[in-house]
């Protein structure tokens, strides 16, 4: 036996099958095709709002306000046992000073009612920068707890509640992508098995000669799988084009409107291991296409 | 390649049939209760009236169907048992020439015969190299590139013959395999097939041909009606 030859053979057979009925080959190839630019379009938002979510992580900040009594070095000694607490990336110390300083830029034209005040009232502050991985509700928490117990400290602020509603959002599309990414690769399944029949259905007569001179039921399904496989590839690098196509397409618009929602807008396509991971997946659907044609017509391939 | 595979019946008993029935529709009997035995290298004729059963008997060897009664022994395997997965090995190292010759239409002359080294799996160029030796016993050779339906009727039977052959089978069932040929083909084509019983192929050829069978005198199984009438030499005491 050598099964460079049976591959061979399949490859040759799933030929003749593509070439003698190339529409129904397009059809499915199609079908693939739309099914994935839709499951791209998800793709594609969601990685977008992920950039988004990072970019904004890198806010997340939590404020230490210091005590009123703790001296210069006493403050420099607090800064080096909060770089080790878990989580933190970076601290920078805000002085009273440099504290009035921000808030005075802050107020703009109205910074000359501060010039009334006898003694500065804000204290000083560190800024606390988390490591990417923990600018997240929890890693706020952690973080709090392990400063509360540090004397000198008098008081802790966190900003952007806002965060967590929007991880909640990126939460929801990915999980409604995921939930139309299923229908519609059980719907392309579906699909591709029925035009995977059809061509079964148009070689029958082929099929049962083949088996009369002894091909077995694998020979017999290979060049069905390989077909199904060439359909899924071919239709899923046509819906990534296609949603590259759309995508550049639509880029103007897709800029102004995150511009007008987010202040931000650096919109991105999909990476290559994403595109490649697209096209993987036509591949499987158009396997399993077939796989699930042969089962259901297994009398006759 | 196809040689030699499994465990073989006693005494070079190839197929063996023990009251073998076959009924198609309720109440009408293709084969009835047929007992026959087919040895290694034995060339065997298969004659009797249209409608008799003798397509019905070869499409039971080769498990094209199966028994309604009896049990079918085919190089050692009962035919009714092997499953769906055993029939295609089975199939491997039997040869048929169909009477309806089975061709695939939309491949040429050459991938016709090919197809049948395909399925055991043979090298593109020990494949190339048998079949244009096969096609050139059959005197095809010239048509290689050509598709059956476009061959005259002796030409499609010759590839038939050329597909059966191809893979040195252990046993050879022709369904009257030169209906369509004029008697010098007819001669050509029975001597390949006499060749292929010289080398030990069990041969049982189907034909209305007496002067076939006077010719290469061998057994002749006769049947009428789905039974067995006659099983003997052809210048036996029963002819
Ligand atoms: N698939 C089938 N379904 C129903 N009846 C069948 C089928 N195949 C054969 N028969 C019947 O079985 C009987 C034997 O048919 P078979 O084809 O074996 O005869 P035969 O001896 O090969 O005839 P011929 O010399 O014409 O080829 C006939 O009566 C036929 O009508
Ligand atoms: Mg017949």
């Amino acid at each position: 036996m050598s099964s460079v030859a049976q591959v061979r053979t399949a490859l040759r057979t799933a030929l003749h099958g593509v070439t003698g009925s190339p529409v129904t080959s397009l059809v499915a190839a199609g079908t693939i095709g739309l099914c994935l630019l839709l499951v791209g379009a998800f793709m594609l938002l969601v990685s977008n709002m992920d950039r988004l979510l990072d970019r904004f992580g890198s806010e997340i900040r939590v404020s230490a306000y210091l005590s009123e009594e703790l001296d210069a070095p006493s403050q420099q000694e607090l800064v080096a046992r909060v770089e080790t607490a878990p989580g933190v990336e970076s601290v920078e110390l805000v002085t009273k000073e440099q504290a009035l300083e921000r808030f005075r830029d802050a107020q703009g034209e109205r910074a000359a009612l501060l010039d009334g005040l006898e003694e500065n009232p804000l204290p000083a502050s560190l800024e606390i920068a988390l490591v990417p991985e923990q600018r997240n509700q929890a890693g706020l928490r952690v973080l709090g707890e392990a400063l509360e117990g540090l004397p000198g400290i008098a008081e802790l602020g966190y900003g952007h509640e806002w965060i967590e509603g929007y991880q909640q959002a990126v939460a929801l599309i990915r999980g409604v992508a995921f939930a139309i990414g299923g229908v519609l690769g059980l719907a392309t399944l579906l699909i591709v098995a029925n035009t995977i029949r059809l061509s079964i259905y148009a070689r029958r007569e082929e099929i049962e000669i083949v088996r009369l001179v002894g091909g077995s039921r694998s020979f017999m399904a290979a060049p069905f799988l390989l077909e199904g496989g060439a359909q899924g590839i071919v239709g899923g690098g046509v819906g990534v084009l296609l949603l590259y196509g759309f995508y550049w397409i639509l880029l103007p618009s897709l800029r102004g409107g995150l511009e007008l929602l987010l202040g931000y807008a650096e919109p991105a396509f999909l990476g290559l291991d994403e595109s490649l991971w697209l096209v993987t997946a036509g591949a499987l659907l158009g396997v399993l296409g077939s796989a699930l044609a042969l089962i259901q017509d297994g009398d006759r391939a | 390649m196809s040689r030699g595979e499994g465990p073989v019946v006693s005494a070079g008993a190839l197929v063996r049939l023990f009251h073998v029935s076959k009924s198609y529709l309720a109440g009408s009997w293709a084969l009835r209760d047929v007992s026959l035995e087919l040895e290694k290298g034995e060339f065997v004729f298969l004659t009797g009236p249209s409608g008799a059963g003798k397509s019905t008997l070869m499409r039971l060897i080769f498990a094209g169907e199966q028994p309604s009664e009896g049990q079918i022994l085919v190089l050692g395997r009962n035919v009714g048992r092997v499953g769906p997965a055993g029939i295609a090995p089975l199939r491997r190292r039997i040869g048929v020439v169909f009477q309806d010759f089975k061709l695939l239409p939309r491949r040429t002359v050459e991938e016709n015969v090919g197809i049948a080294l395909d399925v055991v799996g043979v090298a593109e160029r020990e494949k190339r190299a048998r079949v244009f030796a096969m096609l050139k016993r059959v005197g095809l050779h010239h048509r290689r590139h050509h598709h059956p339906l476009s061959l005259s009727g002796g030409e499609q039977q010759r590839l038939a013959i050329a597909r059966a052959l191809i893979n040195d089978p252990e046993i050879l069932l022709a369904d009257e395999p030169t209906g369509n040929l004029d008697p010098d083909l007819t001669l050509e084509i029975m001597d390949l097939i006499a060749d292929a019983a010289a080398r030990g192929t069990a041969v049982f050829v189907a034909t209305h041909d007496h002067a076939l069978i006077e010719r290469y005198g061998r057994r002749v199984v006769r049947l009428e009606a789905g039974e067995v009438v006659h099983d003997a030499p052809v210048r036996g005491p029963l002819s």
